[in-house]
């Protein structure tokens, strides 16, 4: 089940070493804090780690990786919903080391209210680490005139042979997509819920708790809408 | 209640300030198929938007009375509940929302206006794999993503099961015909005609023959700048197929 992370990846002292596989999610709850997370990746593994903020929450969050050994691949997934007067702040740095790794990072969520949302992402790639495929993505969903997201990305690459992306969005819901789902039936507010659940999704993919976490996100999106 | 099911009376719209629709009048009555056809630009997708509520077309001028009821004052999803259904033209992609969800969605919802309780989880799939062979549509669709992915042919027809599953009064046909194989097109076709009742009627939307070869109207309307410009029978398809809409 999630939501017991913090005793295992965002409240250690130490960094989180990954050898093989690892797969987490790791819910944050109002009241919840989290200490800065260190990651370090070694050769062949497979790092999966994706933070939902959960509605209510503030948050700041500091995530570090280190992709330290050959082939190894991760991917930092954030996810919020926010709805009233939140704020959540975003620090990440992966840093490939040595060649031929890759990492993604996906930030996605929702903010209204007067939620003030923030994501500093920084990708560092050393002169060694040829064959580095390193991508950033920002995906921001605003209900609200007064809900802001502030976005930054760095790049720092110091090698030639990479493949390097980041983008940022900030929209409002779909009119079309509504209008698609209105003219079935689908009252008005159900829409934009149905909506928003949609624009989470691709954060969902490929996670064992797929189901369970949707229903969660559900209702918190019913929480705040 | 009247015998009359929609009644248009000098509709003028359109969209961010500009004129499309220039005094529509137009009545169909129940059990009748009516085709309306016409050239690009014409003001055909206007007409199916404004008579499903699209928030972006403003109407600024004239009157739609859908059983009695004046349709324009009415929510898009309050002239669903109503039995009225739009097939887009473009239908629209959903990631992450699966058909059986959507369509539980919907349908619920429009129970719920009726004061009716939501369907049993069985009983709704069960009517949905039933809608669903009706159209030939594999039973697999009931989990994949509104639409992501679809070919050109499978979103028409899940336009059609959505039509068939949410059982309209009026079904307004959008260009339905575009972008589809002969096969698609019988499907299609096919399922329009096995909902065709007394008390059903549709609009059919298009500017080929193409689908009215298969699904045969009672009057047939030619719409051109904003204007119905000619009505009649089926007769009027064969002089737009050998003349063109230039004629009119």
């Amino acid at each position: 089940m999630p939501g017991h992370y913090l005793d295992t990846a965002l409240n250690r002292a130490e960094a989180l070493v990954v050898k093989q596989q690892l797969q987490q999610v790791c819910i944050l709850r109002p009241g919840d804090t989290a200490a800065p997370l260190r990651i370090v990746a070694e050769a062949d593994s497979r790092t999966d780690l994706t933070v939902i903020v959960m509605p209510g929450t503030d948050a700041d969050l500091t995530i570090e990786a280190d992709l330290a050994g050959e082939n190894a691949s991760l991917r930092i997934a954030g996810l919020y919903v926010c709805g009233a007067s939140e704020r959540v702040t975003v620090h990440t740095r992966v840093c490939h080391r040595v060649p031929g790794c890759r990492s993604d990072q996906i930030f996605t969520g929702i903010a209204g209210g007067e939620a003030r949302v923030a994501f500093h992402g920084t990708i560092v790639v050393a002169p060694d680490a040829q064959q580095t495929e390193a991508y950033q993505q920002s995906r921001n969903l605003l209900l609200s005139r007064q809900a802001r997201v502030e976005t930054e990305p760095q790049l720092e690459i110091y090698a030639d042979d990479v493949k390097c992306s980041h983008g940022a969005t900030a929209g409002s819901l779909n009119a079309d997509e509504q209008f698609y789902m209105r003219s079935r039936g689908i009252p008005e507010a159900e829409a934009k819920v149905l909506q928003m659940l949609s624009f989470l999704s691709p954060v969902l993919e490929g996670l064992e708790d797929r189901d369970v976490l949707a229903a969660e996100l559900e209702q918190a999106i019913r929480s705040i809408v | 209640m009247s015998d009359i099911l929609l009644n248009i009376k000098d509709l003028h719209a359109g969209i961010e300030g500009r004129e499309i629709l220039c005094g529509i009048n137009l009545e169909i009555r129940p059990g009748e198929v009516h085709a309306v056809m016409g050239p690009n630009g014409a003001g055909k997708s206007t007409l199916s938007a404004v008579l499903t509520g699209k928030p972006q077309y403003t109407v600024t001028a004239g009157s739609i009375e859908f059983m009695g009821r004046d349709l324009l004052a009415l929510s898009p999803e309050e002239r669903a509940w109503a039995g009225i259904f739009l097939s887009f033209q473009y239908p629209v992609e959903i990631p992450g929302v699966s058909i059986t969800n959507f369509m539980k969605t919907a349908l619920n919802a429009k129970r719920a206006a009726q004061g009716l309780e939501p369907l049993k989880a069985a009983d709704f799939l069960k009517l949905m794999r039933e809608k669903m062979a009706f159209v030939r549509m594999k039973p697999e669709f009931a989990k994949r993503e509104v639409n992501v992915g679809f070919s050109g042919g499978e979103k028409k027809r899940n336009e059609i099961f959505q039509m068939a599953l949410l059982d309209p009064v009026l079904s307004i046909l959008d260009e339905t015909d575009s972008g589809l194989d002969v096969d698609a097109l019988k499907i299609v076709a096919d399922g329009v005609n096995a909902l065709r009742s007394p008390d059903k009627s549709a609009i059919i939307i298009t500017h080929y023959q193409k689908l009215l070869d298969y699904v045969v109207p009672d009057v047939v309307h030619v719409l051109k700048a904003g204007r119905i410009v000619c009505t009649g029978g089926r007769e009027i398809i064969e002089k737009i197929e050998n003349q063109g809409f230039d004629q009119f």
